[in-house]
Order: C-alpha cells, then structure tokens, then sequence
C-alpha cells in the first residue's frame, strides 16, 4: 500500500521551487494557512524509512511522519535537485552516502533541537 | 407517582466509596512504618534498551488517593487472573489492567520477606508508603504482557496485529521483574507536588469537591496526553453538548501524567497548554478544569479507555468523550476499539456488554465520537459524519503537527492556539527540546513530580 509523506513549504522554499514543475504541485492546507507538497511513497520505501528511522510512524492519515527534521530538509533539497516529486528522489535521499549523513544529524537532534524565537504570553 | 428524572446526577464512586488510604497523621505514620523492611523504589526500566518506562510509585498515588477505586492494593495472583479472564476484580468490580508491585527474584532474596511482612516503600529516599504482604507469587512477565492486551487469535474483534516490544504499554509488562508483592498499601507521606503539577492535582473527593462548589451537575471528561490542537478543543466544545436537558456543564480534562513514548509532549506543557485554552478563553474558563492522574499509560485503547472511565467517574464526572485511535498507538487495535467496547462491549475480554449495562460496570455515560477535521469547501472545522466532502477534507494529524513544530514552524492558529504553542515553546527552552527523549525520561524519573518531606522512622534496613 503506497503512503504519502508531505514537506511543508515556507516562503523560502517556495522561493526555491518557483518556476519548475515542482511549482505546480503546491498544495494549500487548512484554508491556505500552509502550503506543502505532497509525495507518494510506494510501500517497500515507506517499510525502509520506518526501519531506518525507528521513531517513524505512518499516522492515521496515512503519511509518514515524525522522521527526523534533517531528513525532511534533505527531501527539501533533492526536491530542487531533481525538480521532481517522482519515485526517483527517494532513490537519491536513501543513497548510502546521503542515508548515513542523516542518520549522523538526526542522531544529534534527539538531544537537542534549537528554540524558535517567540515570546511566552505567560 | 415518582418519575425518573431527565436530569443526571454526578454517580457514586466505581465499587459504592472512594478509596482513602492516605495516613495524614504523622504519630500514626511513624508507628505504622516503624519495623518494616525498606524498599527504594526504583524506576522500571525497559527490557530492550534501559530507559525508563514506568514508576510504581504514580500506581501508589493513584490507588491511595482513590483514583482507582475500589482497588486498595497490588493484586494477588487469583485477582490478576481474574482481571486477564473477565477483566473484574476479586470484588466483581470491572478493571482493566493488572496492577503488580513487582521486584527480581535478586531484590526478594535481599529484602527477605514473606507474607505478613510489611515494607516501608521510600521515594526519593524518604519514607513514602508501606505495603502489607498478602502474597508473593511469581510470574512470566511476556505472558502476562501478552494476556493483558489480548491477541489477534484470541480477541479478534478489536487486535489486529501481535504486540511487541514497540508498544509503551506490553513493554512495561514485559519488562518487569517476574515477582509480585501483593498487598494493601498506605501512603504516609504525602509528597508536595512541585510547579506546576499542584496546580492540577485533584485527587477524587477534591474534584468531587470542586464539581459541587462550581455548581456543575454534569461533567464530561476529556482524556488528554496531548498538548491541545484545535481538533481537540472542537473534540471538547462539541460533545460537551451532550448533558441532560442542556449542554454540559463543565469539561474536566485529565491529562495521564507519567513515563511516555519518546516523541510524545512533555508534561508539563500538557498541562499548561490545556491551561492555556481556558486562560485565554477558548473555552471558558467557568467551563473548563485541568486536572490530571499519575499513571504511566500503557496505550491499551479500549482496556484504557475503561481505567478512564474509572478514574473520571470517581472524579465525578457524568460522561466521558471517547474518539478514534483512544489512547492508541501504533495499529495494533483496531482505530475504534474503544467505541466498540462502549458500544457493544468486547465478549473476548470477558465484557459481554458495555461497560454500563455490565453488573458492577460503571456508571459514567460514553460519548462515542468520530472525529473533527477542516472542510476546505465548507471553510471551516467539521465533524466527520456531518461534512459531506469527505474527498476533501484534511484531517487533523497530532504527529504532523509535531512535525511542523519541531521543523521550528509556528503551527498557522486555525490548527493551534498561538498561546498553546507559545507554552511548547516554554518548555521547549526549559529543555532544549519540545518532545519527549531518553534525556527528559531520565531526569523526569530523577526528579518526578513532586518532593518528600524528612521523616524519621525506624525501619529495618
């Protein structure tokens, strides 16, 4: 059964994708507030990145969530490297190389991940 | 002629009378502790990795202060058997969960008891409780682990797949040490909940208490382990309609405050987003009560759903919300297991019919309901079975909204309160981290949430 995994998109990285086909894909959620693309993840991929990121899990929408943050920033950036959304970015993000250095971030991030700069309305 | 009437009453305490064994008199806590064997209760501690999974003590708390009752005590062998067979204590009064002080066959030699021994348990190196030995019997902690939660051969009508070692709860189980020490306990020594859990610490006859002084006839409850999205709030808002001859009157969340799954929220910014959600008048705060129970959740959905139908009744409340995926994790039952259990009831756990129309069940009302989610056609938060787009509607997603937190993206307000999010963001500096990880596991079993005042008392080691 194929899952889907979404990356949200801020004003930079909709910046970043601007006049590729990748633009097109752009989906609004909760009335606009967020913008995302959406992937479709076929199984056996979705059955690797739950292995390879225990704390993975497919949520009752059905997308994979809760990987760690740097792997969402490398989906990011194979994205607009590819200019694709098609099977083939999870090919290049799940490259051993690529693979092991987000292993080696998101390690780090289990410990510690930066504030952002809000106050507290207290 | 005497007519029922349509207005519904708060209902008795589970088993008739709250359950208070907590000695407040400190002469008679002295001489109660003194001569019984030590025991410091340690955390228990996962079989797979080492983590802290669970503490005995928050079990103590919960069945002293009348959160579980009629429970008085850690169960013998024939009352856990009795609760894996037909979930119902030796008493018949329904429970769902084996309660089990257990210790490793190394800690019983050093310790030397036998039944009628009392042990002083000590919390932080302070007296804190003392267990009457009933009983010491031993047991095979996955098997226990595996009749707890049921199988998918034997309870197909709610397990859809084995439990394992990635499930909170059936680890917890199946990491314990194989002796049970089973026996009455008193707590006698009151811990001092540290901020902000005294904020929210309403043991049973206190919320019963603050119920009556509020004027609220009808409660519902709301189980929480979760910092509120909006989903939520529409969650509460909504079955809150269902009273007697009016809406209820009040909404009394109670947040499961223990050991949790790495990823989940922490703590304290549970509660104080739930707080938040009153303080800033998302719900009025004439409506609305935070309160929690110690309890290191074991995820069991439908079983869950029965403890809390336990603890919101003897807190005093009427009726209790019940969504999809209650207390769930993972797809190891099915999403609606518990609306079927409130239902129909689950005649492989030996409950025939809900729990209500069960002798000795509970008198607490379910509101089964489905779920809210945001109708991009109808421009707003809908109820599932009321939306007709369900081709378009986007679902409310705790783990993607966590997502979006922990990538540093402030969730847009028609999703999170910003107030709630600003509380994340509190404890996220408190920590250097919004969610639960091995280091808030550690220091939270460390420090836990409340002190022990000194107590001399002349125990045997």
């Amino acid at each position: 059964m194929p899952y889907k995994i979404a990356v949200i998109l801020d004003k930079s990285r909709i910046e970043r994708i601007r006049g590729t086909p990748v633009e097109n894909e752009v989906k609004d959620l909760y009335g606009g507030y967020l913008k995302v693309i959406e992937l479709t993840v076929p199984d056996e991929i979705a059955q690797r990145i739950l292995k390879e990121f225990p704390r993975a899990r497919i949520d009752a929408r059905g997308f994979i969530e809760e990987t760690p943050v740097v792997f969402k920033r490398e989906l990011f950036e194979v994205i607009v490297q590819l200019k694709s959304t098609g099977p083939e970015v999870f090919s290049e993000l799940l490259k051993p190389n690529r693979l092991s250095r987000i292993k080696e971030a998101a390690a780090k991030e289990d410990e510690y991940l930066p504030p952002p700069n809000v106050a507290y309305c207290g | 002629m005497v007519c029922m009437s349509l207005k519904i009453q708060t209902p008795p305490p589970h088993g008739g009378k709250l359950v208070d064994l907590v000695i407040r008199d400190t002469d008679k806590a002295v001489n109660m502790a003194a001569g019984a064997v030590g025991f410091d209760i340690r955390p228990t501690r996962s079989a797979i990795d080492g983590s802290p999974i669970r503490n005995v003590y928050r079990e103590v708390m919960s069945i002293a202060y009348g959160f579980f009752s009629p429970l008085e005590g850690f169960m013998t062998r024939n009352e856990v058997e009795s609760i894996l067979k037909e979930r119902r204590l030796l008493s018949g009064w329904l429970f769902p969960f084996p309660i089990i002080f257990d210790v490793t066959e190394d800690e019983l030699r050093k310790l030397n008891v036998k039944e009628g021994d009392r042990l002083l348990l000590r919390l932080k190196g302070q007296p804190f409780a003392i267990l009457d030995i009933e009983e010491v019997w031993r047991f095979d902690p996955r098997d226990i682990a595996d009749r707890t939660f049921g199988t998918p051969e034997k309870n197909p009508e709610v397990v859809r797949r084995r439990f394992d070692e990635k499930h909170p709860g059936w680890l917890i189980y199946r990491s314990m040490g194989g002796v049970a020490l089973a026996g009455k306990v008193h707590v006698i020594n009151e811990p001092i909940f540290k901020d902000p859990y005294n904020r929210f610490w309403y043991p049973p006859a206190k919320s019963r208490e603050e119920i009556q002084r509020r004027g609220w006839r009808t409660v519902i409850a709301h189980q929480t382990r979760n910092v509120p999205h909006t989903g939520h709030e529409h969650l509460m808002k909504n079955a809150a309609f269902m009273g007697d001859i009016e809406p209820c009157h009040g909404i009394l969340v109670n947040a499961i405050i223990g050991a949790k799954r790495l990823g989940d929220f922490v703590d304290e910014a549970i509660l104080e987003g739930h707080e938040a959600v009153s303080k800033y008048g998302y719900i009025s705060p004439k409506r609305h009560m935070v309160t929690m129970t110690l309890w290191d959740m074991r995820y069991g959905n439908p079983l869950e759903s029965l403890l809390h139908g336990i603890v919101r009744q003897n807190m005093g409340c009427t009726h209790h919300m019940f969504g999809r995926d209650h207390a769930a994790v993972g797809d190891y039952y099915d999403p609606y297991s518990t609306q079927i259990l409130w239902e129909r009831g689950i005649p492989s756990f030996g409950l025939p019919a809900p729990p209500y129309d069960l002798d000795k069940g509970l008198k607490i009302r379910p509101v089964n309901i489905k779920e809210f989610w945001y109708c991009p056609k109808c421009g707003e938060i809908a109820y599932s079975d009321t939306c007709g787009h369900a081709d378009v509607a986007q679902r409310f997603s705790g783990s993607f909204i966590r997502g979006l937190i922990a990538e540093g993206i402030e969730p847009p307000p028609i999703i999170f309160r910003p107030e709630v999010y600003r509380v994340i963001v509190k404890w996220w500096r408190v920590y250097n981290y919004p969610f639960v990880n091995r280091r808030y596991l550690e220091l939270k079993e460390r420090e836990l949430e409340v002190d022990l005042k000194p107590m001399e008392v002349s125990s045997r080691r």
